[in-house]
């Protein structure tokens, strides 16, 4: 489904200086499958998603998704892959304020040539299913931020894509919301058979995926369990 | 994407900016609306004389029109139809006259024509064919003007014209259903007879109009040159909307000017409004790019939002303009209504609603596309990428910001006719360089708080430091800023302006210590003629040391109907001296005293390309070549002014008719002793008023100052335009402030504190704007007024008008701050909890 070939991207930081922010990284994640990337604040994690959504270009390797090579799409073929192909779940919660559950949910279908009132009905049964039934017109200031971060959620799958990007997506959440919201991006995405890469920082976070890998200045290593949580206790 | 998508999209958006798209709303809709009001305001008073021209010149194509208010020989006629080519001609006596009622009085252009030529001219003269008045000895009124003064038809009214008091009769009222849009324009209609009997003008006629076959224009326009034979003009039928258009052009341009930049001033409002709420946009557009909408789908979401609030605002505008254009700019410039018939009516084109809203929907589009050009083209970026180290992007304002202040400069000193250009580069001079300003300001303000105990000055200096805050600071002291520089401009070139008529009304009245002109408003310039047969009897009056005789009237010079002062040779400062242009004072006066000199204005002369010393011929009655012995302003007389002694006004007018009397009293006579005496002598009913010089240039100030009224209404709308938008503004920053109120009482910050530190942060930020605003706008008041003087040659007497902009920058400051005070009161009431639910 996935699969990334020897990424590399590096940044320039003055004085002749580079950042190895992608050095290398090799990963697939096939459909239904849920992969965790684990990895410290500046390791690389939000650079490789930007390569993946095709925001950025590497300087080498590739980004293959469904046997398409999208690291050279172009702006409005990269707009369309994200669009009709990606889902995004962010760690900020950027509901428009003031703005029903339901339109915030449709907000990505609006883009499509679907009309406002058909995109509203499609995420009805996402939002019920995510527990949201009883909240569709609910504000976003009046939702918790469990409920909002569903929200996000059935924003990033109205589309029914094949892969979502979900970056730290319970950094805002307390454990018990965290566990809640993990459980349903798990459960709806492998019902839809939908790829998922999850980058975070949270151990509990990384128990929920197939299988989980480490990033560590810019490059995968072994996930060590044992490891990430000594050094999180540290 | 679908409407309906960009409508859901639109309105769901709107809840999160409800306030700042008011802002937005109300920034744009006060620019198309001093617009919108300044153009009804011309196109009303340009098209009110349109319509009495064509509506009494009808298919006319020519006229042969007298060069004085005596007219020619009716006989002319006789001629003019034996030309070749002519289908027809109709007669036309033209006089000002006044109708007098017990509840007041009408000044009204009589227009008398021969009911058998009638039905040639346009619907004014159309209706006049009927039956009923042709054959009467009466003179027909538009009905609304009839009836302001009380009048119904078929009554014996009395009338003013000339020097004479005398009865007429009322035959009819004419309706709107007769004559249309005409009925508001101030004119009365009679048989060309009895027009003539009530002017005292036997045989006498106007103009006569001409209409050709088809196909003759030209040898009929040869053959009527000839009649003309250089004593009489010969001229479009329509050529009086010309002159009208000459001598309204420099006050519609001033006003134009004017509304311009409070437009521009109301587009920066709404501009920086719109800032606000910038970074809301910028993260909306970085979600909806994350969740795939290409830049195209981008740019029609906002180009949407653009159209939605371009359009709201312009027909708010529209509504507001209307109501101005109504309550506020529908006063006519008195002093054009006395050479011409400037009518009431309000015209409304569909040309001037769209450029008022042209304007408005333009502003929108670039008020929101321009600060979001970048966060639609530039890559997408999930978290700050590591760029290589450079400068900021704001470093070179300063220098940017200098180089645009050298242009407004070089403005000022060589083309001050570009003097819009000039306030567009002060107005982006003063942008670029109030964010350098502000940290400045800001340094100086924490230097001074170090020496003060209390947490208040130190919150609020936090605050303005913060580099993350430094955007909306910017934007809202660039809101008082902008404000307080359209104010200061505005009302400094006005101050500058009117300062400038006042002194030419004083030089002009103290020529003599009283006037005796004839009566009625359309007499201010004193150019209604009568035969000065009283002269011998005022001379004898005890307290009168000299009668001396004062000529004045219009010229059709060009495509200008200039005035034409003719003060007596003998009179003691006859050329005003603060206009001249020159300081030679005592030359030209003697030249004058002289004859065969005349002072021009600057811009007629520049017009006919004469200069000192050279010679020119005026097109008077009796075709004469001058001298020109100086130049001067126009007096405030857009068209221009010719003075020349009363001498040589009489032998070129070929009239010894006075236009008023200059009586000179003796010493220790008062000049209210000395009016009674006059008036005494004249008896009652005479037709001739007496005005001490005081009153009299009192008079023309009065009238000065209602032809600047719109330039005073507009200074004053764009000084609460400023009031409303900086405490609007600052209301709006305070309100989105509250989480971190809430976040500062967890740490123990009290109420009073927080309250006392908003008002301060809000005391300094617009101190340091408005302030900044308030110097700009005293340069921009120097170019307005170098321009006003420049383009229109109106008097204009340069002052720095340190005063006015204080005032203002106190009222701005002070208001805006109070009015502030109440959301500062409320955001800081917010319960710590607030931080923990959002």
């Amino acid at each position: 489904m996935v699969e990334l070939r020897s990424l590399v991207k590096h940044y320039r930081a003055g004085a002749g200086e580079s950042v190895k922010a992608v050095d290398g990284v090799s990963l697939q994640v096939a459909e239904g499958e849920l992969i965790a990337l684990y990895g410290p604040s500046g390791s690389g994690k939000t650079t490789l998603l930007m390569l993946i959504a095709a925001l950025l270009r590497p300087d080498s390797g590739a980004v293959v998704v469904d046997g398409r090579e999208i690291s050279a799409l172009s702006d409005a073929d990269g707009a369309r892959y994200r669009l009709h192909e990606l889902g995004f779940v962010r760690q900020t919660l950027n509901l428009m304020p003031g703005v029903s559950a339901i339109d915030n949910a449709a907000l990505k279908l609006l883009a499509t040539d679907i009309g406002s009132r058909e995109a509203r009905r499609r995420v009805v049964p996402l939002l019920d299913r995510l527990g949201l039934g009883e909240r569709l017109h609910h504000r976003s200031e009046q939702l918790s931020m469990g409920e909002r971060q569903r929200v996000m959620i059935a924003r990033a799958l109205s589309t029914e894509p094949k892969l979502v990007l979900a970056d730290e997506p319970t950094g805002s959440l307390d454990t018990q919301r965290s566990r809640e919201v993990l459980e349903l991006l798990t459960e709806i995405c492998r019902e839809r058979n939908v790829a998922v890469l999850l980058v975070t920082h949270d151990t509990q976070a990384v128990a929920y995926a197939d299988s989980a890998h480490t990033l560590c200045d810019g490059r995968i290593v072994e996930y060590e369990p044992d490891k990430q949580l000594a050094a999180a206790g540290r | 994407m679908r409407l309906s998508n960009l409508i859901l999209l639109y309105r769901v958006r709107l809840r999160m900016r409800l306030v700042q798209e008011l802002l937005a709303i109300m920034g744009i809709a006060v620019g198309v609306a001093l617009l919108f009001a300044s153009q009804i305001a011309s196109t009303s008073l340009d098209g009110s004389v349109r319509q009495v021209t064509s509506g009494i010149v009808g298919d006319m194509r020519f006229q042969l029109a007298a060069r004085g208010p005596s007219g020619f020989d009716e006989r002319l006629l006789g001629e003019v139809q034996r030309i070749p080519g002519v289908r027809a001609a109709a007669p036309v006596l033209e006089q000002h006259m006044t109708v007098l009622s017990a509840s007041g009085s009408r000044s009204v252009e009589l227009i008398g024509t021969d009911p058998h030529f009638a039905h040639l001219g346009g619907p004014l003269l159309r209706h006049f064919t009927a039956a009923q008045l042709a054959g009467q000895q009466a003179f027909a009124l538009p009905e609304p003007i009839a009836r302001s003064i009380g009048l119904l038809s078929l009554q014996t009214v009395n009338i003013e014209i000339g020097a004479r008091v005398i009865q007429g009769f009322l035959g009819a009222e004419l309706l709107e259903s007769d004559i249309g849009a005409l009925v508001n324009s101030p004119v009365a209609i009679a048989p060309l007879a009895y027009a003539q009997r009530l002017a005292g003008m036997p045989g006498r006629v106007t103009r006569i109009f001409v209409q050709p076959f088809a196909g003759h224009d030209r040898e009929v326009q040869t053959e009527l040159t000839r009649l003309a034979a250089g004593r009489l003009n010969v001229r479009p039928a329509a050529f009086d909307a010309s002159l009208f258009d000459q001598a309204a052009g420099p006050t519609n341009q001033s006003a134009l000017l004017f509304s311009a930049i409070s437009a521009l001033v109301g587009f920066l409002f709404a501009f920086n409004a719109i800032l606000l709420t910038a970074p809301q946009r910028r993260r909306l557009v970085e979600d909806l790019r994350l969740d795939g909408y290409g830049r195209w789908a981008i740019v029609e979401t906002l180009v949407f939002d653009a159209l939605i609030l371009g359009t709201v605002a312009s027909l708010a505008g529209l509504a507001l303009g209307d109501l101005l254009s109504l309550a506020v700019f529908h006063s006519k410039p008195g002093y054009l209504s006395f050479a011409f018939p400037v009518g009431t009516q309000r015209i409304i084109t569909l040309r001037t609603a769209a450029i008022a809203v042209g304007g408005g929907l333009s502003a929108a589009l670039v008020g929101v596309l321009a600060p979001l050009r970048g966060d639609v083209l530039s890559p997408l970026s999930l978290a700050p990428v590591m760029k290589p180290a450079g400068r900021a992007r704001t470093s070179g304002f300063p220098l940017a910001g200098l180089v645009c202040l050298a242009v407004t400069t070089g403005i000022l000193l060589a083309a001050p006719r570009a003097a819009i250009v000039g306030i567009v580069s002060l107005l982006a001079a003063l942008l670029l360089l109030l964010p350098s300003l502000i940290r400045e300001g800001v340094l100086v303000a924490d230097r001074l708080q170090r020496s003060i105990r209390g947490a208040s000055p130190y919150l609020a200096i936090i605050e303005l430091s913060a580099r993350a805050n430094r955007s909306r600071s910017a934007a809202i002291a660039a809101t008082g800023a902008i404000a307080m520089l359209g104010s200061v401009a505005i009302q400094g070139a006005h101050a500058n302006l009117q300062r400038g008529l006042d002194r030419s009304s004083q030089d002009l009245a103290r020529i003599a210590d009283l006037w005796v002109t004839t009566a009625g408003p359309q007499n201010v310039l004193a150019t209604t003629p009568f035969n000065p047969t009283a002269t011998g009897k005022l001379s004898h009056l005890p307290g009168v040391a000299a009668v001396r005789v004062y000529r004045a009237g219009f010229l059709d010079y060009g495509n200008r109907r200039v005035w034409v002062l003719g003060p007596p040779r003998t009179a003691t400062a006859p050329i005003p001296p603060s206009q001249l242009l020159g300081d030679d004072l005592g030359g030209v006066t003697a030249r004058f005293r002289q004859g065969g000199w005349v002072v021009l204005s600057q811009a007629l002369a520049a017009e006919h390309h004469v200069g000192v010393g050279q010679s020119i011929t005026l097109p008077t009655p009796r075709p004469r070549t001058f001298r020109v012995a100086a130049l001067s302003t126009n007096l405030g007389w857009p068209p221009g002014v010719v003075i020349l002694n009363g001498d040589d006004y009489a032998s070129a007018w070929a009239s010894e008719q006075a236009s008023a009397y200059n009586v000179m009293l003796r010493p220790g006579v008062s000049p209210g002793e000395g009016q009674r005496e006059i008036e005494r002598a004249l008896g009652a009913g005479s037709g001739l008023v007496v005005q001490s010089a005081a009153d009299r240039e009192g008079l023309q100030r009065r009238t000065s100052r209602q032809g600047l009224g719109r330039l005073t209404q507009i200074a004053t709308l764009v000084l609460i335009a400023a009031i409303l938008a900086t405490a609007t503004a600052m209301g709006a920053m305070i309100w989105q402030r509250r989480p971190r109120l809430g976040d500062l009482k967890v740490d123990g910050f009290s109420r009073g504190v927080l309250w006392r530190a908003l008002l301060l942060e809000s005391a300094l930020l617009l101190g340091i704007g408005c302030s900044v605003g308030a110097l700009f706008g005293l340069y921009g008041a120097l170019l307005l007024s170098h321009a006003l003087a420049t383009v229109t040659g109106f008097p204009v007497v340069f002052s720095l008008g340190v005063s006015t902009a204080f005032v203002s920058f106190a009222l701005v400051t002070v208001v805006a701050v109070a009015t502030v005070a109440v959301p500062g009161y409320l955001a800081a009431r917010v319960r710590p909890a607030v931080i923990a639910g959002d």
